[in-house]
């Protein structure tokens, strides 16, 4: 079954394998890995987005023209495998990111960074469920309180920063693994005598460690989570 | 005692089964309200019986000063309690989406009160919306095989569930559980019979509407 397919099969077995190495799905990987693993939201990544949207047409292209084609169903069934992984990466890509505005909603939308993070289309997800969100907790119960506690984000106009408003934790622990030597890392937690002594990493070593220590280092790439 | 009904609130959210709902306790988010208003009026009659007294607010601190410092922190943190008590519904309500999908079942409606419902409508909306923009982007998603944003999706069948975990096996063996009915095409153009508690090895994506309708069980291990 192989051997007959194999020589028509070869040209497009080749710019398939080129095509699957361009590494764009494993970029995808371990942006989505990352996002799943952080307690905030990261940069979405929309070049890299775009680049495995047009992979994955390539993909179904492949798929289609294959399936129609009449060969052998094996190899049909192992592309649409591989498309399958791809789409389900960005599909929950995306969902987790949707899923972190919603619950950090009010957090996202005052701080300028953070909203930076978003997409065009995030941004407006954001804005309406912040509208929705505020609209429910206001007619439900904010209106009926005394004037001076209907604050959505502040306990009571007292209060001098907006101190009601749920934020990521910062300091939970996360895995991970870097890809380079990485020195001078400060760690944010512990006893106070020990968070001057700054902290190695060695490429590929696992370590357990509070995400706030090396937010900046997984910011900029240097750092992968798990 | 001051804050006890509050956090009679919480203890009651908290005391329910994680991502469950219970009813919505309108009686006592009335109550907690109300105790709010009173510890404001109290809260305004001492500051006012101060002023009267020619005592300035910030300096003096007298037992009106606490008195009315205690009047200020119960309704904070009676405050606190009541957001604590909608913020996590509304977390709860907001995650049926993605788990039910975007109808709300009736033993689900009954339990919210008219703004939670609101606020799951307009979410939906609001996801949708979303939805339908990224689709634009990514036309991919919406291919025959794979759909998991299909529009308009009345059908109770859940758009997210079926990958919620990564696919391992393009096909999976799955156990017929009602009556799906005859003639249905898979997509190698092949048909079979789907009898009653019947099994199959089927690719997954065409056994994951089924799957997701209720219609089919996945065999695992």
């Amino acid at each position: 079954m192989a051997s007959s397919s194999a020589a028509e099969g070869v040209s497009m077995d080749d710019d398939y394998e080129t095509l699957i190495a361009t590494t764009d799905v494993e970029l995808l990987k371990r942006a989505w890995r990352n996002e799943k693993a952080a307690p905030e939201i990261l940069r979405y990544e929309s070049k890299l987005v775009s680049r495995v949207n047009k992979v994955i047409q390539l993909m179904e292209e492949i798929v289609e023209e294959k399936s129609s084609g009449g060969t052998d169903p094996l190899s049909v069934s192992l592309y649409q495998m591989d498309l399958d992984r791809t789409l389900f990466l960005l599909r929950s890509y995306l969902r987790i990111r949707i899923q972190k505005i919603e619950k950090y909603v009010f957090h996202i939308q005052k701080t300028e960074e953070l909203r930076n993070r978003l997409s065009k289309y995030e941004k407006d997800f954001a804005k309406m469920c912040e509208n929705d969100l505020e609209q429910h907790l206001d007619e439900s119960v904010l209106s009926k309180l005394p004037k001076d506690y209907k604050s959505v984000l502040r306990q009571s106009s007292m209060s001098e920063e907006d101190d009601m408003v749920p934020e990521p934790q910062l300091d939970a622990f996360v895995l991970c693994r870097s890809k380079e030597y990485l020195t001078g890392i400060q760690l944010e937690d512990g006893p106070v005598d020990d968070r001057s002594k700054l902290f190695e990493m060695e490429p590929g070593v696992l370590h357990f460690i509070c995400y706030k220590s090396i937010k900046a280092l997984v910011e900029s790439g240097k750092i992968d989570l798990l | 005692m001051y804050g006890s009904k509050a956090s009679q609130l919480v203890k009651e959210f908290a005391s329910g089964e994680k991502g469950q709902l219970t009813t919505y306790n309108n009686d006592l988010i009335r109550e907690v309200v109300a105790e709010c208003t009173q510890h404001h009026l109290d809260f305004q009659s001492l500051i006012r019986k101060m002023q009267e007294e020619g005592l300035d607010i910030q300096t003096a601190k007298n037992a009106d000063h606490y008195g009315a410092l205690i009047h200020h922190l119960a309704v904070v943190r009676n405050k606190r309690c009541l957001m604590a008590y909608m913020y996590n519904r509304a977390e709860i309500i907001r995650n049926l989406l993605w788990k039910i999908g975007h109808m709300l079942p009736q033993e689900i409606k009954v339990k919210l009160c008219s703004t939670e419902e609101e606020h799951f409508k307009n979410h939906s909306k609001a996801l949708k919306n979303y939805m339908l923009k990224v689709e634009v982007d990514l036309t991919v998603v919406t291919s025959p095989s794979s759909s998991p944003i299909s529009f308009p999706s009345p059908s109770p069948a859940s758009t997210h569930a079926p990958d919620m975990v990564p696919p391992k096996d393009p096909y999976i063996k799955v156990r017929v559980i009602d009556d799906i009915g005859e003639g249905i095409l898979l997509s190698d153009d092949k048909s079979a019979n789907f009898a009653l508690h019947s099994m199959h090895l089927l690719k997954r994506t065409d056994a994951e509407q089924f799957i997701a309708q209720g219609k089919m069980e996945e065999l695992k291990g």
